[in-house]
């Protein structure tokens, strides 16, 4: 596996090519993740006695784009600031970072914006049309797009698409029409233990991963990330599911909070429809 | 703009105005709690002077002793900084369903950290203050808080409202017409984008609950002023602005 590795701890960056012209930024703990993550991870293990308890580390993406023009993909959080600035510049081995797209303003998705316009004065921030007050949101001076917009970077076309799950109200997904990449930010979250830091998703399956264990996961972690799943129709949600499928032709599933999946399509695009009906029709309370 | 909602709970922050003349409140929140104050949400970095001011004004020379955050987002966050240059002793309440690492500010020390669980009763400067569930929210680690001494529901992104400039230092009571049904639903129409997939019983079913465990006398919305006048009202017309936003 060649992963560079900037940091450590609650700081560590790693660093993957997933094509020649796309690189995958990953942040995760590693070792000791669960003091970390102060528990919260293992309470899903709790919540359902087929995840492995073991797994305790999350993952947070960002991903670049080197092409005529460069693309990053969100910023990570507040304490990878230093070495996400490090990972970016090493990648663009002196060239400037072009765009800059937010898929919502989260902090673990939106924090080093400002360190990267000091960085980058020339810098083009991206994000959500739709909303009035982004200066709130740090984002004030942002150029803001539409479902359907595209951004051509070369050989690369960027599109802006419709999200089929959302938690932040300023949420987009973005499909990338010549590798068939998918970033679908918030949806999937899966969680892995120190031995699979920085694997794809099919390196992970030889450390005894599997797409069963990844559809639930994803529904034990997608009822906390979209709470709203509770109220929602289970056939309305897997039609959606099968709809979105049957529009993209996604090769390359990269969300913000899964190990990049590269290889098997379909078994994931399986495994996620499973999950959803799962995340839908398990019953849980909530503490009121 | 510093305001007495009831008892000793106290309402500063300001509002953003958007490009159809709309405005947004970004609210924090006081409990004076007879000498040890607790400050929920922390306000936005844009509007860091006037929130200070109003705070020292409000609390004079007493540190607020927490800051109970319902999420990490920086209109809820931004001004913490301000907060702890001025008063380093503060100790911060976060939901136990934040991580630090990716969503507190990078040079926050750890150790002024403490977690509340969704579920449990926790007393701080003497004054119990409950955790929940966020029934309604926009990011995953957000909870709401009660204090049942003045029966406040601090209930972070959820019943805001965007309301004329006329309206903007108004509360419910002080309303001809209380907080108008289109600016409930103009608010969480844009606030919650997920709500045309969501079957309007089950999510009312949660609220029911929630309003049947609760006696609550005040909403206190981070987008929208406290909601203290006739609560029976305030609830009929939320539930019925959800089922024109509901499947």
């Amino acid at each position: 596996m060649n992963v560079k590795i900037y940091g450590a701890a609650d700081s560590r960056v790693g660093v993957r090519q997933i094509t020649p012209q796309i690189y995958w930024i990953c942040h995760c703990i590693g070792h000791n993740a669960a003091h970390y993550n102060g528990g919260f991870a293992a309470e899903f293990a709790k919540q359902n006695p087929l995840l492995d308890p073991e797994a305790s580390d999350i993952i947070y993406n960002a991903f670049l784009f080197v092409d005529e023009k460069t693309f990053l993909i969100d910023t990570l959080g507040p304490k990878q600031h230093e070495t996400l600035l490090a990972a970016v510049s090493d990648i663009l081995d002196g060239r400037s970072l072009d765009y800059l797209w937010i898929s919502h303003t989260e902090l673990p998705h939106a924090a080093n914006t400002a360190s990267l316009k000091r960085l980058y004065p020339d810098l083009e921030v991206l994000t959500v049309d739709g909303h009035d007050h982004y200066e709130v949101h740090g984002l004030g001076d942002a150029k803001l797009l539409n479902y359907g917009d595209q951004i051509s970077l070369g050989e690369h076309q960027i599109e802006i698409i419709k999200p089929l799950f959302v938690d932040h109200a300023l949420t987009q997904w973005l499909y990338e029409h010549k590798t068939g990449f998918l970033c679908p930010v918030d949806w999937a979250l899966n969680l892995h233990n120190e031995h699979q830091c920085f694997h794809f998703m099919d390196e992970m399956e030889e450390k005894g991963y599997s797409d069963e264990r990844f559809a639930e996961e994803v529904a034990t972690t997608n009822q906390t990330v979209f709470g709203w799943l509770r109220w929602a129709d289970g056939e309305e949600t897997t039609q959606r599911i099968d709809d979105f499928f049957a529009r993209y032709d996604i090769k390359i599933f990269a969300p913000s909070h899964t190990n990049v999946i590269r290889k098997d399509i379909p078994k994931y695009q399986a495994a996620l429809r499973r999950a959803m009906a799962l995340a839908v029709s398990r019953a849980y309370d909530l503490e009121v | 703009m510093l305001r007495h909602v009831s008892g000793d709970l106290y309402q500063i922050g300001e509002s953003v105005s958007g490009h159809d003349g709309w405005h947004e409140a970004v609210r924090v929140y006081v409990l004076l709690n007879d000498g040890v104050p607790l400050v929920f949400d922390a306000g936005s970095h844009i509007h860091s002077t006037q929130i200070m001011t109003d705070l020292s004004s409000l609390l004079g020379e007493t540190p607020p002793a927490y800051v109970f955050l319902t999420h990490t987002e920086l209109p809820h966050t931004g001004n913490l900084s301000s907060i702890l240059k001025k008063w380093p002793d503060t100790k911060l309440v976060v939901s136990s369903g934040i991580l630090p690492h990716v969503e507190m500010p990078w040079w926050i020390d750890k150790d002024i950290i403490s977690y509340g669980y969704a579920g449990t009763n926790e007393v701080y400067g003497g004054r119990a203050i409950s955790f929940l569930d966020g029934i309604l929210k926009d990011q995953p680690g957000t909870h709401w808080m009660f204090d049942e001494v003045t029966g406040t529901l601090f209930t972070a992104d959820a019943m805001g409202y965007l309301y004329p400039q006329s309206a903007d230092l108004l509360f419910d009571d002080e309303l001809d017409d209380g907080i108008e049904m289109s600016w409930l639903s103009r608010y969480h129409e844009s606030a919650f984008r997920f709500l045309p997939y969501v079957v309007y019983d089950k999510m009312m079913a949660d609220f029911a609950k929630l309003y049947d465990k609760r006696d609550i006398k005040i909403m206190a919305p981070t987008h929208g002023n406290a909601i203290r006048g006739d609560m029976a009202v305030f609830k009929t017309r939320f539930a019925t602005m959800m089922k024109g936003l509901c499947r």
